[in-house]
């Protein structure tokens, strides 16, 4: 036992090469590649217009939900409503990389790191781990990966991840397109390089959730900044998101630091613990 | 200004597109072993929040040498605290502790250590850092951040052909900061310059130092403290994901605190507290 103690504390030295040739070039400063004709907030499937336009294929239940969302959300003239939370996108929300999107590779873990709303950490574990038997559900899941060289020529070519063990409430996109609240989503992905455009990376993503009739299948890309001193803006969603949710209802903190309404005719908040309200 | 290298951007490029075409050999073994999480060592006899000195108690304990009108600035929010408010710290709306708060780290953190850049991921609010080792100069203009724009350096003290000091200095600040939950100020003009020295302790590889001195309008002198972490003995850390916003009952309107009860209510903090103007409301609740 207390060996095993030492071993574990023991630093993993300079035995260690990491030999990064064998890795393909995903480290770097990634930007969401942007559709053609792509306008406002980016959707789950790039490939399609967003909201009804993506044809989730919800069940009819949650089709009935994402409904209402989109009918309340109207109502409010909020645009996201994700983002009136300041609560994490997520898996797979977060992939649409709205902000730059790091990525580091080492043996061990891909991080993908993403500054947007929640500054998400996600980590990929490439160490060949098994499942855990319990994990802290967690906005970003729980990934593990494992590196493939597909062609052979000793080199690995594809990140394939499997993520698991959510929490939420998540949706895909800033529509509203809502998973399941059972939380039991998994997600796989497969991440590699385009093979005519080495600064281009793909990463093809298949959502499995009860929220779907059937597994969600999408490819979204990324390009790669090529400049070194590249901004990494820094995301801080209260100065961003001026909502704050008192019960059940949102309001809209204004520039002059009042209180306004969301939509027509909202009551005020009820000011029920305070001795005397002001006129 | 410190590591003013001089290398030429088209040479910085170069050598950085070798990374992506993958290229460049990243030894690990040139550089210190800092993998796994590591967490804040408390010092014996220190209790309540961490603090900027972490061997000396919160609050006047710290004996910040804040010039006359901080301490003054510090004494109304000290105030303010004792009464329900939240005095001058701003991170209970969620905004960023910035530096040097961030390096309290709340949660076990990492650091990634690649050639051009080392990450400390530091899940508390919004605190994770970049420190770029790639030989960069200051940029002439950089975007105000509350963790700030840092560059860093490896050392090799004891010339055994391995790194064993990062020093990192920061700038490009913006605010409001504090150095702590009691709301030590950092000046509002955040020109604040911070100096590190990171480093594994000689005997035991498993505790990590961080010196920080902190450059700012607010104090009389640089004032400097050493933060102590402990590598966590697990072989696979559990990460924490705290997202501020998830049951944080605080909110901010018309620059006042108020909190947000159980039963989905506003509150006030402080005893007799206004609620909030209302104006832009037609209808009133009842």
């Amino acid at each position: 036992m207390i060996a095993l103690a030492a071993a574990l504390f023991l630093p993993s030295v300079a035995a260690q090469a990491f030999d990064d040739a064998k890795y393909p070039a995903f480290t770097g400063r990634w930007a969401r590649e942007v559709v053609p004709g792509e306008a406002g907030q980016p959707p789950f499937d790039p490939a399609k217009p967003p909201g009804r336009g993506q044809l989730a294929p919800l069940t009819p239940e949650y089709q009935a939900k994402f409904e209402a969302a989109v009918a309340e959300r109207d109502a409010m003239g909020l645009g996201d409503v994700v983002a009136t939370t300041c609560l994490a996108p997520g898996m797979p929300m977060m992939m649409q990389a709205y902000e730059p999107m790091q990525i580091t590779v080492l043996p061990e873990t891909t991080y993908i790191l993403i500054d947007h709303i929640h500054e998400s950490h996600r980590r990929i574990f490439t160490d060949g781990r098994a499942w855990p038997k319990t994990v802290a559900p967690t906005f970003t899941g729980y990934s593990i990966g494992k590196w493939i060289d597909e062609d052979g020529d000793g080199r690995y070519d594809v990140l394939e991840s499997e993520t698991r063990f959510f929490k939420g409430p998540r949706v895909f996109d800033s529509s509203g397109i809502p998973l399941h609240e059972d939380n039991e989503s998994v997600v796989k992905e497969r991440f590699y390089l385009d093979k005519a455009d080495r600064n281009l990376l793909h990463d093809e993503i298949t959502v499995t959730d009860h929220a779907l009739t059937r597994p969600w299948t999408v490819t979204k890309s990324y390009r790669r900044n090529l400049d070194p001193l590249a901004d990494w803006p820094e995301y801080i969603c209260k100065e961003q998101i001026p909502f704050i949710h008192v019960g059940t209802e949102i309001y809209r903190v204004n520039q002059d630091g009042h209180l306004m309404p969301t939509m027509a005719n909202q009551p005020p908040p009820d000011l029920r613990y305070f001795v005397r309200p002001k006129q | 200004m410190l590591y003013r290298v001089s290398i030429t951007a088209a040479a910085l490029a170069a050598s950085l597109c070798m990374t992506f075409a993958g290229a460049l050999a990243f030894d690990e073994s040139k550089y210190p072993d800092w993998k796994g999480a590591w967490s804040r060592v408390a010092f014996p006899g220190i209790v309540g929040q961490p603090s900027y000195d972490p061997t000396k108690l919160p609050g006047p304990a710290q004996q910040a040498p804040l010039t006359a009108e901080y301490q003054a600035i510090y004494e109304a929010n000290v105030k303010d605290q004792n009464l329900g408010g939240q005095g001058i710290d701003p991170t209970y709306t969620c905004l960023s502790p910035g530096m040097p708060r961030v390096m309290t780290t709340f949660a076990p953190f990492e650091i990634l250590v690649t050639p051009q850049m080392t990450n400390f991921l530091i899940q508390h609010i919004h605190d994770s850092r970049r420190i770029f080792t790639d030989g960069r100069d200051w940029p002439e203009k950089i975007e105000p951040t509350f963790v700030g724009y840092s560059i860093g350096r490896w050392i090799d003290t004891d010339g055994d052909g391995r790194y064993d000091v990062l020093e990192i200095e920061t700038r490009g600040l913006k605010g409001p900061r504090t150095y702590d939950p009691a709301g030590i100020p950092l000046a509002f003009d955040n020109q604040s310059i911070f100096k590190e020295r990171v480093y594994s302790d000689k005997a035991d590889p498993n505790i990590l130092y961080d010196e920080i001195t902190t450059i700012d309008n607010a104090l009389t002198r640089p004032w400097s403290a050493t933060k102590k972490y402990a590598r966590v003995p697990v072989k696979q850390p559990e990460w924490v994901e705290e997202v501020c916003a998830e049951g944080n009952g605080d909110v901010e309107i018309d620059k006042q605190g108020y909190f947000l009860s159980g039963d989905g209510y506003l509150m006030p903090t402080k005893k007799g507290q206004a609620p909030p103007d209302l104006r832009y409301f037609k209808q009133s609740r009842e």
